[in-house]
């Protein structure tokens, strides 16, 4: 298979390897092998079939021990030339991902590669052409993410498949998660794939956010998509020292507090199993509605008369009571609440508008958060998997594709706690409610296996601890390969990905989120017309 | 079947011993004749030869007997040449009648412009052009073999060397020189028919002697023999007629000392004693010894041989010339100083004759080959080529 | 092509791999290392990699001559009959024969013909033949005596008269290498010799 060879990029042949271990190839003399790097693709042109495989490893040999053993004189300018030239060479070690049919020459005949290439395939660099085969170009459902490490094409994320199931975004702090997830957020946004619900705690994907180095901001999705983009807040007052205008407030009543919650705040509260389920008790004796507050503001002899009422170690009740108590100075709490918040976050999803959730100056509050994304995602995920089954029935009633975005996932997705919670259930279910996860997080290793399993696509930053690179790899095949590959990752702006949302691992280089960005972000198709949100440049382009 | 050393080595060893007696024996005779020949008066001798009839060669003296001729200066720029064949006599068991005769020739030039010739030419003799010598004036003939072909190879010999000489520089002294004797004793004592002496003297090596002496009269050339360890006794047979040996006044050995068996005649207490013995006493390295001239009687006219004893250094060696090199003071002088620096570039041997011995010779293998070349040839052109029985049970070696 | 001036000598054995080729003229052989060819059907390259003086008659040994010589030149002066009595032979491993315009790399088909003219080659000669390196396989698989000594006085020779001598000598330490897997010792001690 010849079809196209490319002189320049040719890097050598192969000469061994296997399914599992891996393809080797051995470089030619002239090919440079500071050029190549791991995590860069190459392409195997086989008998029948082209490969795509990635670059995992690189190793030196020579062809004759002596060689090393008593090395030949350096000084002698021809001797070296020969002997770098013949003496001592070069092996790549690639995984080959992908393989393309040789009689379809487009992206339709990628497939996974189930077989090797034969002995001395030659070999080259990627070329934009085969980035593009591989990854598909600009279109609707594809959305530009950045560039590999080694060229200037571009590389895009399948956003259909992306939304189809639950997905992570990891990596260790400050190596540009949130960048990430903000770029991805935007590209939901901009191709209308799905609705996004994020529960910002930082409050950076609402409004504006801080830009790496913290000195100037960045645009948020408001400030992009403006009337797509609805803000709710917990915290009015926050939002408005920003100069933000919330378009809802958030109250959460005490009677929609559910045991359930309880649970999740477990590690949280620094609640015993005991304490914990204790709540479910306490649910059912005082009734869901009232529970939460009759319950804590029980004195210290009710709490012991009650301990025996209902047959619960009164040391727990009463250790279950003062944890809850503490719930109780998040103003956002009110006595009677009504579902109304959730269902205004269902108005503007139905209506396509995408909601962020921020949470002022609770963002360094783990309970708040845990306890406001379980309760409200809770409710929302009621009300889909209702609407789904009349939908059954009657088309329209089809709820829109939901994305749910929650950060710091390993305080409350943690092992054993997560199959009990609905984040648990929304990430098992996959799709059938329409309903997905985007988990941002910097400890993978903190996360429930089973979620992580569940996960469709994840795409790593930098991540330095060996049991988070273990936990994103999880279920992964060839992972102690990619595992280099996540380990040689520049501490910003490049990520790993791989999943349901792209045809082979790949390591890139994310594209900037700045002005350029700003403008071909803030574009959007809508019903086959052009629509351009940044009418004045000045407007968007914001400070800096 | 190949030769039993073992059977040999004790004959060989009591010959040895029987030699080593003889030494002894002869280096005391050899002490007396020395006295003798320093005492003897050459004028006397000389009277008393001319007037006896010596039943042994007692050769003419010229002037002294005892002198010794230093060497004179040696020219640096000459040429010397010589002649040396070897011969495949006929061979009744082949089946060609033939014999080859082998003639190699070497041309030096020393000095200026030094330079080198050497060659060999063989020459093979079949029935077309001379197996035989005939009489021009009647049928007879004789088969060329044996002694008769040496005798031949040796005027061949001498016809490579006229074309030789006529080849050199003439511009510069040329020595031409020869392998053994100037006279050819095969003749003597042979009773040859007069057709054959004829051929072999006359027209073969006085012929060649005069056009030898003709080239010499436009160039500086000297005609001269080397005889290394001569066994000549000439100088010896001189003293044998010595007053003090010889008691007769006339030796007259026939009628004188006829009836007496050998080793009772007064002279033969000098038997066993060599010209070179004397001379090895007498010449210092370099010396040569008087010029004396040979009675050999072959009609050599002015060609007639004369000699002298050369101390090469290594041995005392024999030089004869014709008469008219030894009359001529320069060419005289010339064989004297050439034939030692010959001898001493050749390491005790004149370089020119050893060369020429080279080319000349010819190995058993050569013979072979030259046998089995002439089979072949026979074969090819479809004749029958038998050989006999014996010559067949030399070619194969069988168990 | 054939220049009187160029001839040495004559082929006096041949052999597929190798031939022998005596002197014209007494000790004017061409070097160790030179390329010489010689005439015939297959006019073919060889690589000259041992050179004899010996007496021509081989049952005589030549002896010592010159105690009383003040130099080595009178000796031979004083016995000119020398140069007739000694014969300078030169050995040749065969390397390649020329057919019609081109050079062939291999051994020729059959050796050149007894008496077959030897010349060496020129300038001109050394760069057509250099322009591929096939040689060297041959010549290295040769086992002549001496092979290292041989390979590098030869290349030696070619690389002089190469215009780009740095490059010439990385592909022929890279033939080298292939000639003699492994060995990068050889290799290098050949090219040291050559630069040296």
């Amino acid at each position: 298979m010849s079809d196209y060879i490319n002189q320049s990029n040719y890097i050598g042949r192969v000469i061994g390897g296997s399914i599992n271990r891996g393809i080797d190839i051995r470089l030619d003399s002239n090919t440079n092998v500071e050029e190549l790097a791991v995590g860069r693709f190459v392409v195997i042109d086989g008998i029948t079939h082209k490969f795509f495989a990635q670059i995992t490893d690189i190793t030196l040999h020579a062809s004759n021990q002596s060689l090393i053993d008593l090395p030949p004189d350096f000084s002698n300018q021809i001797v070296s030339s020969v002997v770098s030239k013949i003496g001592v060479f070069s092996v790549i070690e690639v995984v080959p991902y992908l393989t393309l049919d040789g009689a379809l020459a487009t992206s339709e005949g990628v497939k996974p590669a189930k077989t090797v290439p034969p002995h001395f395939a030659r070999t080259y660099l990627a070329s934009e052409e085969d980035y593009q085969t591989v990854f598909g170009g600009n279109d609707n459902d594809h959305f530009w993410l950045g560039s590999p490490l080694d060229l200037e094409t571009n590389i895009h994320l399948n956003l259909d498949r992306f939304v189809e199931r639950s997905n992570g975004i990891f990596g260790k702090s400050g190596t540009g998660k949130t960048f990430l997830t903000r770029l991805i957020l935007a590209g939901i946004v901009q191709k209308q794939k799905a609705v996004n619900l994020v529960f910002d705690m930082q409050s950076e994907y609402g409004w504006a956010g801080y830009n790496e180095t913290g000195s100037g901001s960045v645009k948020g999705l408001k400030q992009l998509f403006s009337s797509n983009v609805a803000l709710f807040s917990m915290d009015e007052e926050h939002s408005k020292r920003r100069n933000v205008t919330p378009d809802y407030l958030v109250k959460v009543g005490y009677n929609q507090i559910e045991p359930e919650d309880i649970v999740m705040l477990r590690d949280t509260l620094n609640l015993s199993d005991v304490a914990a389920d204790a709540s479910y008790t306490l649910a059912l004796h005082y009734g869901q509605d009232r529970w939460f507050k009759t319950f804590t503001s029980l004195d210290g002899s009710q709490l012991r008369e009650l301990a025996q009422t209902i047959g619960v170690n009164d040391r727990a009740l009463s250790t279950l009571r003062t944890r809850l108590m503490r719930l109780e100075r998040f103003h956002f709490l009110t006595d009677q609440e009504s579902d109304h918040a959730v269902d205004s976050i269902l108005q503007h999803i139905d209506k396509g508008i995408h909601v962020v959730l921020e949470f002022g100056r609770y963002q360094h509050e783990f309970a708040a958060y845990i306890l406001v994304a379980n309760l409200i995602t809770r409710r929302i995920h009621q009300r889909y998997s209702r609407r789904k089954e009349e939908a059954m029935v009657d088309e329209s009633a089809e709820p829109k594709q939901l994305v749910i975005t929650i950060e710091e996932a390993h305080r409350f997705l943690t092992p054993g706690i997560s199959s009990q919670t609905i984040f648990g259930t929304i990430a098992r279910e996959m799709r059938k409610y329409n309903v997905t996860l985007l988990i941002v997080d910097q400890r993978p290793s903190g996360i429930d296996d089973e979620i992580m399993s569940q996960l469709g696509t994840k795409l790593s930053c930098l991540l330095d601890n060996d049991n988070d690179v273990s936990a994103v790899m999880s279920g992964v095949s060839g992972s102690n390969k990619l595992r280099t590959v996540i380990s040689k990752l520049d501490s910003k702006q490049q990520a790993l990905i791989f999943g349901h949302a792209m045809p082979m691992p790949i390591a890139v280089k994310i594209r900037n989120y700045d002005e350029e960005a700003y403008r071909s972000l803030g574009l959007i198709e809508r019903n086959g017309s052009d629509y351009e949100l940044d009418r004045d440049a000045k407007d968007l382009f914001g400070s800096h | 079947m190949s030769l039993d050393l073992h059977k040999i080595a004790l004959q060989i060893d009591n010959v040895a011993s029987r030699i080593q007696q003889k030494e002894f024996d002869r280096l005391l005779n050899l002490e007396s004749t020395l006295s003798l020949f320093n005492g003897a008066s050459p004028s006397e001798l000389e009277i008393k030869r001319a007037n006896s009839n010596i039943g042994f060669l007692v050769p003419r003296i010229l002037e002294s007997m005892s002198s010794s001729y230093p060497c004179q200066d040696t020219p640096k720029d000459y040429t010397v040449l010589a002649a040396d064949g070897s011969h495949i006599d006929v061979d009744r068991h082949l089946a060609m009648q033939c014999y080859l005769i082998n003639i190699g020739t070497v041309l030096i030039k020393y000095g200026e412009n030094p330079g080198a010739s050497l060659t060999n030419d063989p020459q093979l003799h079949t029935n077309e052009n001379g197996l035989k010598i005939t009489d021009e004036h009647s049928s007879r003939h004789q088969d060329i073999e044996g002694p008769l072909l040496g005798i031949l190879r040796t005027i061949e010999e001498m016809k490579a060397i006229i074309k030789l000489v006529e080849e050199a520089d003439k511009s510069k002294p040329i020595l031409a020189l020869v392998d053994g004797t100037l006279i050819l004793w095969g003749i003597i004592g042979q009773a040859y028919p007069g057709f054959v002496r004829k051929a072999l003297l006359e027209n073969g090596i006085i012929d060649t002697f005069n056009q030898l002496r003709d080239l010499s009269r436009t160039r500086k050339l000297a005609l001269a023999a080397y005889v290394s360890l001569p066994r000549s006794t000439e100088i010896v047979n001189l003293l044998r007629i010595d007053p003090a040996v010889c008691p007769y006044e006339e030796a007259n050995c026939e009628a004188n000392c006829g009836s007496l068996s050998f080793g009772s005649r007064p002279c033969d207490s000098l038997t066993g004693i060599l010209d070179r013995d004397i001379f090895s006493n007498i010449l210092a390295e370099g010396e040569r010894s008087d010029i004396f001239a040979s009675t050999i009687d072959l009609h050599y006219g002015e060609h007639a041989v004369y000699f002298y004893y050369l101390n090469t250094g290594s041995e005392i060696a024999r030089i004869e010339i014709p008469k008219w090199v030894a009359n001529d003071q320069e060419l005289l002088a010339m064989t004297h100083s050439l034939a030692l620096d010959q001898s001493n570039l050749g390491h005790g041997y004149p370089v020119a004759i050893s060369e020429a011995h080279e080319q000349a010779v010819l190995t058993m293998g050569d013979r072979e080959e030259f046998r089995s070349l002439v089979e072949r040839y026979l074969g090819n052109k479809n004749l029958p080529v038998y050989t006999s029985l014996k010559n067949q049970s030399k070619k194969l070696k069988w168990l | 092509m054939e220049n009187k001036d160029n001839r040495i000598g004559e082929v006096v054995e041949a052999t597929t791999t190798s031939f022998i080729s005596q002197c014209y003229k007494l000790y004017n052989s061409p070097h160790l290392g030179s390329l010489i060819k010689t005439g015939g059907p297959y006019p073919t390259y060889g690589i000259v990699y041992n050179i004899i003086t010996q007496g021509i008659d081989p049952s005589r040994k030549p002896v010592v001559r010159g105690i009383n010589s003040s130099s080595e030149e009178e000796v031979y002066r004083l016995n000119p009959q020398l140069e007739h009595l000694l014969r300078t032979d030169f050995y040749s491993v065969s390397i390649g024969y020329i057919q019609g315009d081109n050079i062939i790399y291999h051994l020729p088909p059959a050796p050149p013909p007894i008496y077959s003219f030897v010349q060496k080659c020129d300038g001109l000669d050394l760069i057509n033949f250099s322009s591929r390196l096939e040689f060297i396989k041959i010549l290295c698989s040769s086992g002549i005596p001496a092979l290292d000594e041989v390979i590098s006085a030869f290349i030696r020779n070619l690389a002089d008269s190469q215009q780009d001598k740095e490059n010439f000598l990385i592909n022929v330490g890279k033939e080298l290498i292939y000639a003699f897997p492994g060995d990068f010792r050889k290799m290098e001690s050949i090219l040291q010799k050559v630069l040296s």
